[in-house]
Order: structure tokens, then sequence, then C-alpha cells
């Protein structure tokens, strides 16, 4: 009676500690640009926001679902659909909504055929679609091409709205991301992964679901890809549907801890911060060290950051 | 729907061969409700292939199956369990990285009646984790039960999509003899609940305790059907599972 009383006090104070941090993470952030009001920080925070909100799209997909993407086209397609649609005059925030409609309707064309078929199938085809976007891309007159594509806003430019657009949306992503995790549709993508025979044998229907959640995932990521090109203000092929862009998106919910609520965002931040780092340091040879950093997680801690400290905090527990 | 006239499962004529090799050939058979229907036979008669079929993860060669008049042939499980029937496997497959208490929330959300809150697929799981005997686990990781833990997750799990028939696929295979007679009692309370279940075992002796009706099937075909009392008495019955006798006496 007095321990259970106990256990239920201390998981209320889990409980309630859970809930408040993700309110007290965003508060911080908010205010982040006023207490270091440094225009570089505050764009690599920016950046970094856009990569975290890709991390968590990518999860939802690769995470919770199991079904890994080499492929995250959605990022560059967003960043032209928004391009174009600004060029055109439309107000950004409508253009987000259009990347996010492109995005999931591109994603529907993947995932047609390839949720199909079982096994690695579905990654394989991401691999071929992906290049064969960049290629059309590349050669696509009206967008310039190679030489990509100039966006032009008749608006005055403020940074700190950029930043607030790009925290905002990664708190989007965040909130859809913890909320789904128990939820039916959460529980039905997480049964998937972990035993589609059976799952299907208790009523989910797996295609229908890893087409709904490719297609979730495809919007947030589009949405991020407008977010970035209206900032950027110049987008190419080379950089928003390079191999290398859907190669980050999948490294950083590895790196933080695949398949959780959390790992993605640590990642996330984790990549964002020390990637400009990274490539400025090695530019010849980043990927390679992303390779062997992927290679290294998966032998020895696939459970990424979030795998790793939990497993620090236990030992130190267990030796109190 | 419900017909009392009309069987919840009724098998016509469903054959399935494998290449050249009929592993079930022109089986018929009627389950009406409120019964636990079983199918005995040796290992090879074609059970598991006949139970594949019925739980809609085989495609029959020939014949057709039908619930409540309905022909649901070849209709995916998925669907199956929004029609009320639901299977259980004969090697355990919980979600293991889920709480016994996720895994059977899974199937009250997706089952027949397809609960979307939350709060009322847990509650609904924590009814029939208690009704299997099991609510003590909720919490617990699915992986670390015991064999007769995952056995009654299964069937929990089965019986949170709230089906109105149930097929069970040798479940009480790897039980000891209280686990298997706990388990059979369980199956009882099952159908006095209103389910009806179709159960599947090459035990004999656990199928005649609890079953109403059994279809005794041999090399693919159907050899008997009748009462627990009629098929033990049945001379075809004894010969294919005790063979015949050297000597005339006995």
């Amino acid at each position: 009676m007095n321990a259970s009383s106990v256990v239920t006090a201390a998981q209320r104070v889990a409980q309630w500690r859970s809930a408040a941090l993700p309110w007290i993470s965003l508060a911080a952030l908010a205010a982040l640009p006023f207490l270091l009001p440094s225009p570089n920080f505050v764009r690599l925070l920016f950046t970094t926001f856009l990569w975290v909100t890709a991390s968590i799209a990518w999860n939802l997909l690769g995470g919770f679902a199991g079904q890994v993407s080499f492929g995250f086209v959605f990022y560059g397609m967003g960043a032209y659909a928004t391009a174009l649609l600004m060029n055109a005059g439309v107000h950004p925030i409508p253009a987000f909504m259009a990347s996010a409609v492109t995005a999931a309707l591109v994603s529907l064309i993947v995932g047609v055929p390839a949720f199909r078929l079982r096994g690695p199938y579905f990654a394989i085809a991401t691999i071929g679609i992906s290049e064969a976007v960049r290629v059309v891309m590349t050669n696509l007159r009206f967008t310039g091409g190679a030489s990509g594509y100039r966006i032009v806003e008749h608006r005055p430019f403020r940074q700190l709205e950029h930043y607030y657009s790009a925290l905002l949306l990664a708190a989007i992503a965040f909130a859809i991301s913890a909320l789904l995790v128990h939820a039916k549709f959460g529980l039905g993508l997480q049964a998937i992964r972990q035993d589609e025979d059976a799952a299907a044998d208790l009523g989910v229907n797996p295609y229908t679901y890893k087409l709904a959640v490719h297609a979730l995932a495809a919007a947030l990521t589009g949405i991020a890809g407008g977010v970035f090109a209206r900032y950027a203000a110049f987008i190419h092929p080379g950089g928003v549907f390079g191999f290398h862009t859907s190669v980050h998106i999948l490294l950083m919910p590895v790196i933080g801890g695949i398949g959780t609520v959390w790992g993605p965002v640590l990642g996330g931040f984790v990549f964002g911060i020390v990637e400009e780092e990274i490539v400025a340091s090695f530019p010849q040879v980043h990927l390679l060290i992303y390779g062997t950093l992927l290679i290294l997680i998966i032998l020895f801690e696939p459970g990424g950051i979030l795998g790793g400290l939990g497993k620090l905090f236990r030992r130190f527990r267990g030796k109190r | 729907m419900e017909n009392a006239n009309v069987p919840i499962l009724q098998v016509e004529r469903i054959t399935r061969y494998f290449g050249g090799l009929a592993a079930v050939k022109d089986v018929s058979f009627e389950v009406r409700k409120g019964q636990i229907f079983g199918f005995i036979g040796p290992n090879g008669a074609g059970k598991t292939t006949l139970f594949s079929m019925i739980a809609g993860a085989l495609k029959p060669s020939s014949g057709r199956i039908r619930s409540w008049g309905r022909d649901i042939t070849g209709v995916r499980p998925f669907k199956l369990i929004k029609l009320g029937i639901a299977r259980t496997h004969q090697v355990v497959r919980p979600f293991r990285e889920m709480t016994v208490l996720e895994n059977v929330q899974v199937a009250a959300h997706f089952g027949k009646n397809a609960i979307t809150s939350t709060a009322a697929a847990r509650e609904r799981a924590v009814k029939v984790l208690r009704s299997a005997g099991i609510d003590q686990l909720a919490n617990y990781p699915a992986s670390i039960l015991s064999v007769g833990h995952q056995k009654r997750l299964e069937i929990a799990r089965a019986l949170a999509t709230d089906p109105d028939l149930l097929l069970c696929d040798e479940i009480c295979g790897g039980l000891t003899h209280s686990e298997t007679l706990e388990m059979l009692q369980l199956l009882r309370r099952i159908r006095d609940h209103g389910t009806t279940v179709m159960y599947v075992e090459h035990d004999v002796k656990a199928i005649t305790s609890v079953c109403d009706r059994i279809m005794v099937l041999n090399y693919g075909r159907k050899l008997a059907e009748g009462t627990p009392e009629h098929i033990q008495n049945d001379q075809a019955v004894i010969e294919a599972y005790l063979g015949t006798r050297a000597t005339g006496k006995s």
C-alpha cells in the first residue's frame, strides 16, 4: 500500500518532468536570440531547427514504422515548390503549405508501388527515385537546371522571422511525434515495424499505414525545405536534392536514437551544430566521416546517444 | 447479419495444392455460433494449411469459405478482423519492444470496433488482460514473459479485437499439464462469453476435453466429424491415430 503510493508519486513526478521538458526547451530556444544576438549564431540555430524537423520526420517513417528511406527528396521538393510560388507572388505561408502538399503527393508516387513489396525494396526504390529526381531537376529548364534558382522576396529581410518560423515548425514536428507515439496511429506504426504479419492479424492495414506516415513525414520535410529556400533565397539541385542531404536526414535519428521521441531531436541538434564545422574542416572527406560514424553506431550503440545515455544512467544507478 | 440458421463459419469443398500434392482435399464443415469446434489430425494431416486458409493467410486452390453466409474466401487478415474473425499463432508473435498492455491496446485500437481513444483502448486492454489472467504483467515488456504467459497474451490480443469467431492454432503446444488445463478453462470461458471458437491441436486429450464438436483430418481429407464421444469410438479415427491391431484380440 505504502510502497505503491510511493511509486505513483515518483511516476507522477516523472510524468510531470517529461511533460515540462519540451515547454522549457521551447521557451529557452525562443529566448536565445535575445540572450545571444549574433546573426551567425541565430542562423546556425535556424538551420539546426530545420535539420531537427527533417530528423523527426524521417524517424516517423524509419524509426516508428521501420521503413528506411535513403531518398528524402521531399526537402528539395518543398524548397522548389516554395521558391516557384514565392516568385509568382504567393505569400510565404501558403507557399509552405503548398510545399507540404507537393511533398506528400510525391511521397505517394514513391510509396504506392514500393510499399506493395516487402523487405528492402522500399529502401532500394528510394535511392533510385532520389537520383532520378536530382537528374531531372538538374536538367529542368524553367528552374534554371543545375545553375540553381533564385528567390526574390519583396519584403524586408528579418532574420528573427525566419528563426521563429523554423522553431515553430520544429515544435510542431516534435508535438506530432510525441503525441503520436502512444496514440493509435503511432502504435499501429510500431506494430508494423515489430511484426508486420502479426499487426495485420490484429486489424492494422500495413499498406495504408505506411503510405500515411510516408506522406506525413514528406509534408513536414517539405515545409522544412520551403523555409530553408525562403531564407537561402537561392537553391540548386546539387544541394537540396543531393544524395548527401538524404544521408544527413537519415544520419540524425540514428545518431540520436532511432525509434524514440527525443533521439531525433538530440541527433538533429548535434548534427546541426557540428555539421558546418565538419564540412569546413574536412571538405573532401566529410561524407567519409559520416559513413564511419554510421557504421560505428550501428555496431556498438544501435540505440544512439539516447540508448548510450540510458545505459550509462542505469550503470551509474546500479553501482550505487 | 446474425441468423441462427446460418453457420458462423462454413467451409465448402476446400482444396489446396502445393505443387502436385494436395495438402487439403475437398474438406467441408460448418461451425455453429457458441461452439468450440476442434480439428485434429496426425502430423502432416493438413491442419495448419486448412487453418491458414480460413485465417486468410493462404489462398485455397478451390472451394469457398463463408461467414454468416458471406463469402470470405481470400479476404486478407486485417479485413477479417473487421468482420469479427481473429486468430492466434502457434508460434507466439508478441510485439517484443512493447509492453504487454500496449500489445493488447494495439488490438483494441484496430479491432472490430476500431477504438480511436487511447484511454478507451487501454481500458479495454486492461479488461481483456484481466480475463486472460495476466493483468499483473501489464506494464512489463512482452519479451520477458514465459511461454505460458506469451500464449495467454496471444489470446488476449486476439480477444481485444472483439471477435465473434476466434481461431486458435495449437495454443497448448509447449505448455505443462497444469498450464494446459488452465488454457482449456480459458477457452471455455471465452465460449461462455459468446465467442465461437475454432481450435486446432494435435493433442487429442486436450481437444476432446474442451470441444463441442470435432473434425478429424488425415492425409488432407476429412476422416470423421462428430461429438467427442463419437470421435473417440470411431474405428477409422482409432486406426489413423493408433494403427491397426497386430492381433485380433484385445
